[in-house]
């Protein structure tokens, strides 16, 4: 457990920084301008097919490409977590109420709770989408460098929106580490030891509480750090990337094309509304 | 952040589209009001960036009530940054959040909508209280409550207005589903109003001038 997970089922920043900055695979090297267009693809992909066979290959194939880079498969599992009880949190509920033929029921006294084939179809699709988008994510996260996605952060948003942006990626380690020493330390007191909700409100009001002066009284000190150095409003970060290639577009292009084709050969595809 | 709890491909892609063009325009009207200020206080973005930093830290931790909930601190980020920084760091915070799969990226614009108005509401509670509730920790529970509440039911009209994907129910079978949901959020709200209340009130008390005298 490194110094800025606060918990086991978030995804941990430092080792994602820690493969992104190791640039161990040829996906490393390839444009992050690519990566970034390939995850507006992935994502338009799920929004548009409800279909299970798409969703399942598509996962297989992020999967193989997450794998193939070198990257943790078991942490990737164990970072499912989140996500799957996302998905279960509000289809979970849902699913029970979904018509089709029914598969299971439980008597619950004054009503029945049934679930149906289109309910079982619909949360085993929403958890593949779910589980499509969060492993390219950190497919893109951990195979980019820190630096390209500060460039990217610079030229895509506005500031100063780029300037809060850059300013809170950078100092997240920091703050997360700084959560991560502060809760040991109240856990090390007892602190972790089941109170009444009025007592572990109170500690954890207090942590919380110290986690944004602390973040606060840093804030000023490196605002003030930053003055002494120049620093005039602007945090640029103008580090050049490399641009897409013609392999990426062509790879970018397939994509398209896939896209297309499935669209409009593919039953339960094309949910533009 | 409250989060509408469904991932990428749950809405389809004109609702995506929409709710993404709303957002913007809340955002970009956030930055319009932030860049046409006469005296552009450089600080406040320094600020707003560990306001960002410190919320999504403190939004990956779980507290050991009721089984495990974790706080959405919008409100607060409302009361401390203000309701125009406090609508961009929801946004960053949103997109970080959808990096690691807490939230998905085509839900980002529909989640920062339900933000914006526990930011906003928040804020504005918590400023309008000021005279007839001078002490800090109703104040701020009570602006929490009202934040909270409201994103609850932007929550509910954006899913029965967009609907999921798959989904061939009723509006009144989906508005079920939502309502026992909502009710859950609103036991956390609670929870979240009572933290909030101690640390607008821890903080008052140790360092005032982050409130701001137009909040004290």
């Amino acid at each position: 457990m490194s110094s800025t997970m606060i918990s086991s089922h978030i995804p941990d920043l430092d080792l994602i920084t820690s493969y992104a900055q190791r640039e161990g695979t040829f996906f490393s090297r390839v444009s992050p301008w690519t990566k970034f267009t390939g995850l507006l693809l992935v994502i338009l992909l799920i929004t548009l097919t409800r279909n299970l066979v798409i969703c399942g290959v598509l996962y297989l194939i992020i999967l193989g490409l997450y794998a193939s880079a070198g990257l943790p498969v078991k942490k990737l599992f164990a970072w499912y977590t989140l996500p799957v009880l996302f998905v279960i949190s509000l289809v979970g509920i849902m699913v029970w109420t979904e018509p089709g033929t029914p598969l299971f029921s439980l008597n619950m006294g004054l009503f029945a709770l049934t679930l149906t084939d289109n309910g079982l179809i619909l949360i085993i699709t929403l958890l593949l989408k779910a589980l499509i988008s969060v492993t390219y994510s950190l497919f893109f996260l951990m195979t980019t460098r820190y630096q390209h996605f500060s460039a990217m952060i610079y030229r895509i948003f506005p500031s100063p929106l780029d300037q809060i942006f850059l300013l809170a990626y950078r100092y997240l380690f920091l703050t997360l580490s700084m959560t991560g020493a502060i809760f040991k330390a109240v856990r090390s007191r007892g602190g972790g030891i089941i109170h009444s909700v009025r007592v572990q409100g109170r500690i954890f009001a207090e942590v919380f509480a110290l986690v944004f002066i602390r973040s606060f009284d840093r804030a000023e000190r490196v605002h003030q750090a930053m003055i002494a150095r120049g620093y005039n409003g602007k945090y640029e970060a103008g580090t050049d990337m490399p641009k897409p290639g013609l392999s990426g577009f062509c790879v970018i292009g397939a994509f398209v094309c896939a896209i297309a084709l499935i669209v409009l050969m593919v039953p339960n595809t094309g949910g533009l509304y | 952040m409250a989060h509408i709890h469904l991932e990428d491909g749950s809405f389809s892609l004109f609702f995506v589209l929409l709710w993404w063009t709303a957002a913007i325009i809340l955002v970009g009207i956030a930055i319009y009001l932030m860049r046409s200020e006469k005296k552009p206080d450089r600080r406040k973005i320094t600020l707003a960036a560990f306001c960002t930093a410190a919320a999504f830290a403190i939004f990956q931790v779980s507290l050991p009530i009721f089984g495990g909930v974790h706080l959405n601190l919008t409100p607060l980020i409302g009361i401390l940054a203000g309701p125009a920084a406090g609508s961009l760091v929801v946004l960053i915070i949103n997109i970080l959040s959808a990096a690691i799969g807490h939230g998905g990226w085509g839900l980002i614009g529909a989640n920062t909508l339900v933000n914006i108005v526990e930011v906003f509401v928040g804020y504005s509670c918590f400023r309008l209280l000021k005279t007839t509730i001078p002490d800090l920790f109703p104040r701020a529970g009570i602006a929490t409550i009202a934040g909270l509440f409201c994103g609850n039911i932007a929550m509910i009209l954006i899913i029965i207005i967009s609907g999921v994907q798959g989904v061939n129910q009723s509006t009144g079978q989906i508005l079920t589903g939502l309502s026992l949901l909502a009710a859950v959020n609103m036991g956390v709200a609670v929870v979240e109003a009572f933290i909030t209340g101690l640390i607008v009130a821890y903080i008052g008390k140790v360092r005032p001038d982050l409130l701001g005298d137009e909040l004290l």
